[in-house]
């Protein structure tokens, strides 16, 4: 239990929902979306939030969309982990939701809550970052489309009180060749010490990371140098593995010097798998 | 038999899967306030100033209690804690406000608005810095606080809480005429209990003084009497319940929640008030296992014979002694694990540290001496160049053998610890204990340790048992033993059914213990229940018998010896055709022409623990406790000698319970043990910040086994009897924990060809040890 008030709004359309979190704003509370608040609990729980009002965006049918078209792929931002695992229709995002929490939090955890979360992990948002996905946002000036790289460096950068309604992924990226792992200290369910998801376009790996540094980023440096095959895959190894944008991260799950030996015995295998046919 | 050696299912087994089993915080909360606690964020500080001022104002608020409010001081052996902390604050986590309000969330709200300054003061978290020249001094006279038992032994100026020392054989002549020596340091980091049930405790003063505490308690009868000296009320004015505990593993030993709940309760008027603690502060700010430093040194001879041990640990009890100088004292009674060591000199230190304070953790500190000794004794198998299974076998404990307080060792107190590695050898497939290559860069490796354990309860510790009847026949049970999962409640039934010839099923076991009407039993703590409390059950039943033959007697006109009691009936051996049905005579006998003849049955048993002793505190002789359990265990781990990955593939078990009395109960519940063993070995530890500050007090970030995760569990028996206990059951229920940690270190170490000298075994450690080995050799 935690025990504090919070008011609860629940609107049916993304401008009620809008208009809500900005008069909770005015009236000087402390309103946060929220979807499945798993986050909003641990942190909670944690104290480093106390929200005083949340507005529930999961009556709001853009939200909860979740399908296919010609187009390609539109995911709602209240989408659970589990329905976009279930889904199966874009397999490397299904693949990094499937290895986030536990089951029963996949249920409940949302793509635009995995996004939008303060705990530094965020690994939905790496396949989207290698598959040139859009993001639609409702705000001020009503519902915008963007890249969703031009919004999202290591985390969402939202103009106040927007809202992501939708993810778009182009077809190609559906169907594309993809590779995705997790290293964690030891456990099956736990955050990353090195998340990796990768994506082929024309023959050019692209890839990303999370868990490596203090937010996920993808890199066209180690791009460059892992799509390289005039060297050998160890030297690409150690190379990519000195282009990281940060130091690596260190905390209780690992060291940074440890997460960068994770790194190279991932790559390794990566480069491997894919020298072998294997993906 | 027609009880023992079944495998019925769990009295309460129903009632747990269909959820309606209700634990304390289950109780209805209407009418009750609710208390939540401020706690210390630093290791060690002074307390300049408390202000609850913008606490008080908050609506609902009844009371804001800190140090000042009660001014006693508490501890089961050593009296050196206080309820809420006074002056200074000695850890992180440590209760320093308590807030009491009408509903949580005014008292969350209160809680965060009181405001304490503190002043940083230097801190320790290890026992070696705790050791150290110019240490800051946790207590500034830990020889000055008041003792509840001799042999505690505070040093003045020192952060030592107690220290006790073993002094057999001579030990430098020995090792100076041995072949092969190791000499060792190990650390283990402090962990938690991590029962699913957090603690909680509600209390309430009725007007004219009475008091009654509801607990989520291993010790109902340590609450009274702790409550009762402390605040001076006469013990019969306290009445304490237990009902159902969601696991305890030591933790719930200490009197900890129970006074904060009173207190909180007295401020009020003695309004009901609950205190559930979230797990986060659970975690940080109850007592948590012991950590540990030692240093090993043991030496063998040509044969592989251990000649002789030199052991110092250092345990780390963090701020407050609670029952921590027993483990000390623990450890040394068993130190040598249970190998037969002629010449041995052993040091046992309770060291103070501003870490969490520690208590009773499933084993009482065995399975962390065990880690640093059986996984000496691999290295010394290695020096020696002998498999490390025949190593124990040749140094196994047998009949004759001395233990380490010079206890003669007999197939009735120790059991066969030979039997156990012969059987344990054939259940894991052992092959030597070399590491196997499976494929490139993987390898398979088996780990063996053994293991033993005897109590170390008080030596007047007592127990005992309330048998009545009902109109059908069957037999109620009231004893004072908790049923936290550790199925004591299952076992007694077992037992009480064979003394009395009748089907298990027909005795309903009392779960909740109610100190006003279950007969007093020290602690459920220690395995000791089926020991214990077994003999108090099998003294009532004896009662209980004597009066069923008297109204047999009675009734079908013979003398009382003549009687037999069997089969739920009463009758003459001399003419078993006619009998009476229990139902029939239970309330005595009333004949057909409605004479009434004997007297309604009731059976009670008492006991209490005879024939031990304190050690003697230069040479540590005597009997700590009644008996020993022992047995051995293998860990067999697939590992990956590029990513320093493992995963654990089996772990077998062979103990010498003395008795099975429930073939699929003690395995789950040895099972159960293995599996905490493996987790905490594999995973579990407080990590502190530089601060001294927890930095994974939730489930979150603190590791533990989870579903999917568990190991191949295999485990088996010998049955060598312990006479006087009842069947011959040994203690069991905790020990499945105690040789795991080593078991697994010794696989990994034989897998990574590097020795392990820590915990936690995790994947970067492993890849550290073997990292830094390298660096060394270029």
């Amino acid at each position: 239990m935690i025990p504090c008030d919070v008011v609860y709004y629940r609107p049916g359309t993304l401008m009620e929902a809008y208009e809500a979190y900005r008069l909770l704003q005015i009236e000087g509370k402390k309103p946060l979306y929220y979807a499945g608040g798993s986050e909003i609990i641990t942190m909670s729980r944690a104290g480093s939030i106390r929200p005083s009002a949340i507005v529930d965006i999961k009556r709001i049918p853009e939200c909860m969309l979740l399908s296919a078209n010609d187009e390609g792929l539109h995911i709602g931002s209240a989408c659970t982990l589990n329905q976009i695992k279930e889904s199966r229709l874009f397999p490397l995002l299904g693949s990094s939701c499937g290895r986030i929490a536990d089951h029963t939090n996949q249920c409940r955890i949302t793509l635009g809550g995995n996004l939008c979360g303060t705990i530094i992990y965020r690994e939905t948002s790496l396949p989207l970052l290698l598959s040139d996905a859009r993001v639609s946002l409702f705000g001020s000036q009503g519902m915008r489309t963007v890249p969703f790289q031009s919004v999202f460096h290591g985390r969402m950068r939202l103009k106040p009180s927007e809202v992501v309604v939708q993810i778009h992924v182009p077809g190609w990226a559906l169907k594309a060749p993809f590779f995705h792992v997790k290293h964690t200290t030891n456990e099956k369910i736990d955050y990353p010490l090195v998340s990796a998801a990768a994506l082929w376009k024309d023959g050019n790996m692209r890839i990303a990371f999370s868990g490596l540094c203090s937010y996920p980023f993808r890199s066209s440096k180690i791009e460059a140098v892992l799509n390289d095959w005039s060297m050998p895959v160890s030297a690409r190894v150690d190379k990519a593995a000195e282009l990281l944008p940060e130091e690596p991260y260190s905390d209780v799950e690992g060291s940074g010097e440890y997460r960068l030996f994770v790194l190279k015995n991932m790559l390794h295998a990566l480069l491997e798998d894919y020298t072998n046919g294997k993906i | 038999m027609k009880s023992i050696g079944k495998s019925i299912w769990r009295k309460e087994a129903w009632d747990k899967v269909t959820a309606i089993a209700k634990y304390t915080d289950d109780l209805p909360a209407t009418g009750v306030l609710s208390a939540r606690l401020l706690t210390s964020t630093h290791a060690h500080a002074k307390i300049k100033k408390i202000d609850v001022s913008k606490a008080l104002a908050v609506p609902g608020v009844k009371s804001v209690l800190t140090g000042k409010d009660c001014p006693v001081l508490f501890g089961p052996l050593l009296q050196d804690r206080p309820a809420l902390a006074r002056d200074v604050v000695r850890y992180a986590g440590e209760p320093v406000a308590l807030v009491v309000a009408q509903g949580e969330a005014a008292a969350e709200k209160a809680v965060r608005l009181i405001e304490v300054e503190y002043e940083p003061l230097p801190f320790v978290l290890t026992p070696s810095q705790a050791l150290a020249e110019g240490a800051v001094l946790v207590h500034g006279r830990p020889d000055g606080y008041r003792k509840t038992v001799t042999d505690v032994y505070p040093e003045a100026g020192t952060n030592i809480a107690s220290r006790y020392k073993i002094r057999k054989g001579n030990v430098e002549e020995a090792f100076a005429r041995c072949e092969a020596i190791v000499h060792e340091r190990f650390s283990l980091p402090p962990s938690d209990h991590l029962a699913m049930e957090v603690r909680a405790a509600r209390a309430e003063i009725s007007p004219e003084g009475r008091v009654l505490i509801t607990t989520s308690s291993q010790a109902p009868y340590s609450v009274r009497k702790q409550i009762s000296e402390a605040f001076m009320i006469p013990a019969g004015q306290i009445q304490v319940r237990v009902p159902f505990v969601g696991g305890g593993f030591g933790g719930k030993v200490p009197v900890f929640l129970e006074i904060l709940a009173f207190l909180a309760s007295r401020s009020v008027g003695g309004k009901s008030v609950r205190l559930s603690l979230p797990r986060e502060q659970d975690m940080a700010s109850a007592p948590c296992r012991i950590g540990l430093e030692a240093d090993i040194k043991l030496g063998a001879d040509r044969e592989g014979i251990i000649r002789a041990a030199q052991m110092t640990f250092r345990l780390d009890c963090g701020a407050y002694t609670d029952n921590s100088p027993y483990m000390a004292k623990a450890v040394a009674v068993d130190c040598t694990s249970p190998y037969h060591i002629e010449n041995l000199n052993c040091d046992s230190l309770c060291v103070y540290t501003n870490h969490t304070y520690a208590t009773s953790f499933r084993s009482f500190a065995h399975e962390s001496y065990t880690f640093c000794v059986e996984r000496a004794i691999d290295m010394l198998a290695r020096r020696c160049g002998i498999d490390p299974l025949e190593m124990r076998l040749k140094n196994a404990i047998r009949p004759g053998s001395l233990t380490p307080t010079r206890v003669m060792c007999t197939g009735s107190l120790t059991g066969n610890l030979t039997e156990c590695l012969k059987k344990v050898k054939a259940l894991s497939k052992w092959e030597g204990g070399k590491a196997v290559k499976i494929k490139e860069d993987t390898v398979r490796a088996k780990g063996v340790a053994c293991l033993w354990k005897t109590p170390n309860p008080p030596t007047d510790a007592a127990s005992g048992a309330l048998i009545t009847f009902n109109p059908d026949g069957s037999v109620n049970l009231n004893t004072g033993a908790v049923e936290m999962g550790s199925g004591g409640q299952t076992n007694l039934a077992q037992i009480l059914a064979e003394k009395l010839g009748m089907d298990p099923g027909m005795v309903h076991v009392v779960m909740d213990v109610d100190t006003r009407t279950a007969p007093e039993y020290w602690k459920t703590a220690a395995s000791l229940t089926e020991y214990m409390v077994g003999r108090a059950v099998m003294r009532a039943a004896d009662d209980a018998l004597g009066q069923l033959r008297q109204n047999g007697a009675q009734a079908l006109g013979c003398p009382p010896e003549e009687i037999e009691v069997a089969n739920g009936r009463v009758f003459s051996k001399k003419n078993p055709e006619k009998f009476i049905a229990f139902k029939d005579i239970v309330q005595g006998y009333k004949t057909d022409a409605g004479l009434s003849i004997g007297e309604p049955v009731l059976g009670r048993g008492g006991f209490m623990l005879k024939g031990l002793s304190k050690l003697d505190p230069e040479a540590g002789k005597g009997k700590t406790g009644p008996s020993w359990t022992l047995g051995a265990q293998v860990v067999e781990v697939e590992a990956s000698l590029k990513t320093f990955t493992y995963r654990i593939i089996s772990a077998s078990t062979v103990m010498d319970v003395g008795k099975v009395i429930n073939p699929e109960l003690m395995r789950s519940v040895i099972a159960g043990g293995m599996s905490m063993g493996v987790s905490l070995a594999s995973r579990e530890a407080f990590v502190y910040d530089q601060k001294g500050i927890p930095q994974t007090p939730n489930l979150r970030t603190y590791k533990l086994l989870h579903i999917g995760q568990e190991p191949d569990y295999r485990v088996d028996f010998v049955e060598t009897p312990e006479e006087g206990s009842p069947y011959g059951v040994r203690s069991y229920t905790e020990h499945g924990i105690i040789g795991i940690p080593a078991a697994l270190a010794n696989a990994l170490s034989a897998a990574f060809g590097r020795e392990i000298l820590s915990l936690p075994l995790t994947p970067e450690r492993i890849w550290r040890a073997v990292k830094e080995d390298t660096d060394d050799s270029l």
